[in-house]
């Protein structure tokens, strides 16, 4: 996950992407414990800063990585661009509009409920998400419907420049279920252990008719809100702390050497692998097509009706 | 005014604009997401929160019902609210307090309850895809009530903004991303910015570059496209006024029809949507007023009826550029 970031913020430094781009960069740890835990049919909605969701999804790597590179052999094919994925074949998708993956959630959850199968609708929002009507809106309706859907909230503290603390009634998210008839859990996300037994327990739940979950899950974003953000809205002395000792990677690779699952030549052969793959992945992506412009008023309107420009 | 100062970009045009008003009164104040402490996303409210303090220039959550709700209780209690919605995509998470108390309460109230707001927000395309490019003031200007206004150059942006902040009317101000991140030394018109405050009409618009061919009606950043067309066509002998239209609603008809009175030829530049906007509105009002037998062509050219695609390709594909304008002037017969 941290090499598929890095090469997306070479994409932008290296101006291969031409849009802004959010890194999830030191929130990995919550990336990987929802990673294999949910079913192709159950959903999954996330935000603008999505891709670890994705990769956890399990959203191929290729076209991912296309899409945000804005070839014409990306997940979307070029037209929606690193901020708005669609995997319709693993019930994935994202918004660039804050709040916005609630609602979408919310219609998933319903869906299971319609067809009568046991599958569960995931939102994944960051804390300033929980500011809009759309949050409570959509987690009234899941409480009072008892609905299958588990939303996990990545507080990272800041919402672009404005602290959770300045913007939030409460001191926590999770203490908002009970206003919703849901359950909250608050987990330190850096732990990917911890993330992975509450987000577990809170898909076993749903999906067995406990109602909707909320699973708080702490975290930092060690990056700018996008790549080219100045960040000078935050404590720089904080930062860098946070960088050096509060590392999920860091952390998580202290821990498999202390416990003795993993040795350092083991971890380095993985290392050595991941870069090989990702540096393959992005030297094939580089070589691909962009999408044609003559294409691009297809998909305006899924019947293929084209408007002349007009009107 | 002779304080003049070369060196200053729309962001700091629009902050300045904004300093000097609320300097001016004291029930000016700013709301909005990272306007405070950040200074806004693309820096057109910096230093305010530094001079004004946090409660009027007031950094809040992502909650846009709520805080441009806020502004119609606060315009009720005397104040004069400028509300950031940071890009001008995000107006549909609170449009209903935008059309149906901000944009009808004065003239429900049988004009005893003015709206004195400015929604204050960034349009255009930058790369962003669908949901990050749209400048929408064809949508804001279908909703009786609202002024629209997209400036196009530093000097604009700093009268305006002024003006917007004075008028009693609630005014839907578009800055453009673009123009936004552009270098005070890039801009090829308005960069003369009076140190003092001044206001630019609101209703106002300004040849740019007088010709006698054709007439480019355009606004915000396709103003400075259309200059460059212009130089472009100028070589081949076809002669472009540009008309920086300022304001979408009210549009100037007295500038308008005496710039076509002279050229008889109207090319219609659109960020927007084609598609039921402003340039429909634009050649309709002409026709409606020069006659059928006023004019030799009218002609648009805009974002052809399909949102904003991501890639590089896509984009250049269906948004209006130097080269597209230059084209469609040509396309429209002005040469002949
Ligand atoms: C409705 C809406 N308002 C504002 C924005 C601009 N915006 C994009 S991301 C963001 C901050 C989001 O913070 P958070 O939900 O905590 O997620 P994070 O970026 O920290 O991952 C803002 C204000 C938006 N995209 N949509």
């Amino acid at each position: 996950m941290r090499e598929f970031e890095e090469a997306c913020a070479r994409g932008v430094a290296e101006r291969h992407i031409h849009g802004e781009v959010h890194l999830a960069i030191g929130q990995e740890a919550i990336g990987a414990a929802l990673a294999g835990v949910l079913r192709d049919s159950d959903a999954m909605v996330s935000t603008h800063r999505n891709h670890l969701h994705a990769i956890a999804k399990g959203v191929p790597l290729h076209p991912m990585l296309a899409e945000i590179f804005e070839r014409a052999t990306g997940l979307c094919g070029g037209f929606g661009g690193h901020m708005h994925l669609f995997d319709p074949a693993r019930r994935f998708s994202t918004t660039g509009i804050v709040g916005g993956s609630l609602p979408v959630a919310l219609g998933h959850a319903y869906a299971a409920r319609l067809r009568g199968d046991d599958a569960v609708a995931v939102a994944v929002v960051g804390d300033g998400s929980v500011n809009t009507g759309g949050f409570a809106e959509s987690m009234n309706m899941a409480g009072a419907m008892k609905l299958p859907l588990v939303v996990v909230v990545e507080n990272n503290e800041w919402a672009i420049s404005v602290p959770f603390s300045q913007a939030s009634a409460t001191a926590t998210i999770a203490e908002r279920a009970a206003a919703f008839g849901a359950r909250g859990v608050r987990v330190d996300g850096l732990d990917y252990e911890r993330v992975r037994e509450a987000f577990i327990d809170a898909v076993d739940s749903a999906r067995a008719g406990g109602g909707p979950v909320i699973v708080e899950a702490t975290c930092y974003r060690f990056r700018g809100h996008y790549e080219g953000d100045l960040d000078l809205y935050r404590d720089q002395g904080d930062k860098e702390s946070r960088r050096e000792q509060r590392d999920p990677l860091a952390m998580a690779r202290a821990e498999l050497l202390e416990s003795g699952a993993a040795d350092e030549p083991e971890l380095a052969r993985i290392d050595e692998e991941v870069r090989a793959e990702i540096g393959g992945l992005v030297q094939r992506v580089l070589a691909d097509p962009f999408p044609d412009p003559e294409t691009a008023r297809r998909h305006v309107f899924a019947s293929g009706l084209d408007l002349p420009a007009g009107v | 005014m002779d304080a003049i100062r070369q060196n200053i970009n729309v962001s700091q045009a629009v902050a300045e604009g904004l300093r000097l008003e609320m300097e001016a009164d004291e029930h000016v104040l700013v709301i909005g997401e990272d306007v405070g402490r950040q200074g806004g996303v693309f820096g057109s409210t910096r230093g305010l929160q530094k001079a004004f303090g946090a409660e009027r220039v007031l950094d809040t959550p992502i909650s846009e019902m709520a805080f441009t709700g806020m502004a119609v209780g606060l315009a009720m209690e005397g104040y004069r609210p400028v509300v950031e919605i940071m890009f001008a995509d995000f107006i549909g998470v609170c449009l209903e307090q935008v059309f149906n108390a901000i944009a009808k309460n004065p003239y429900m109230s049988g004009g005893a309850t003015p709206m004195p707001i400015v929604i204050k927000t960034a349009g255009g395309a930058i790369g962003s895809a669908a949901q990050h490019s749209q400048t929408l003031w064809g949508l804001y200007a279908h909703l009786p009530g609202l002024r629209v206004v997209a400036p196009s150059s530093p000097h604009d942006s700093k009268g305006m903004m002024a003006a917007a902040v004075q008028s009693p009317d609630p005014v839907v101000f578009i800055e453009h991303k673009g123009l936004l991140l552009k270098k005070a030394s890039s801009f090829s018109h308005g960069t003369d910015v009076p140190r003092e405050r001044y206001t630019v009409p609101l209703d106002r618009a300004h040849v740019v570059r007088e010709g006698r061919d054709v007439t480019i009606a355009t606004l915000s950043a396709s103003v400075g496209d259309a200059l460059d067309a212009a130089e472009a066509l100028a070589l081949d002998g076809i002669d472009v006024e540009v008309l920086d239209l300022r304001s979408v609603v009210p549009l100037d008809w007295d500038g308008i029809t005496a710039s076509l009175r002279k050229t008889r030829r109207l090319l219609v530049v659109d960020e927007d949507y084609l598609g039921f906007g402003l340039s429909g509105e634009l050649i309709t009002g002409a026709i409606e007023r020069l006659g059928l037998d006023g004019l030799d062509s009218v002609s648009r050219h805009g974002l052809a009826n399909v949102p904003v695609p991501a890639s590089k390709t896509l984009e250049q594909a269906v948004l209006p550029s130097a080269a597209s304008i230059a084209r469609a002037v040509r396309e429209s017969g002005a040469g002949r």
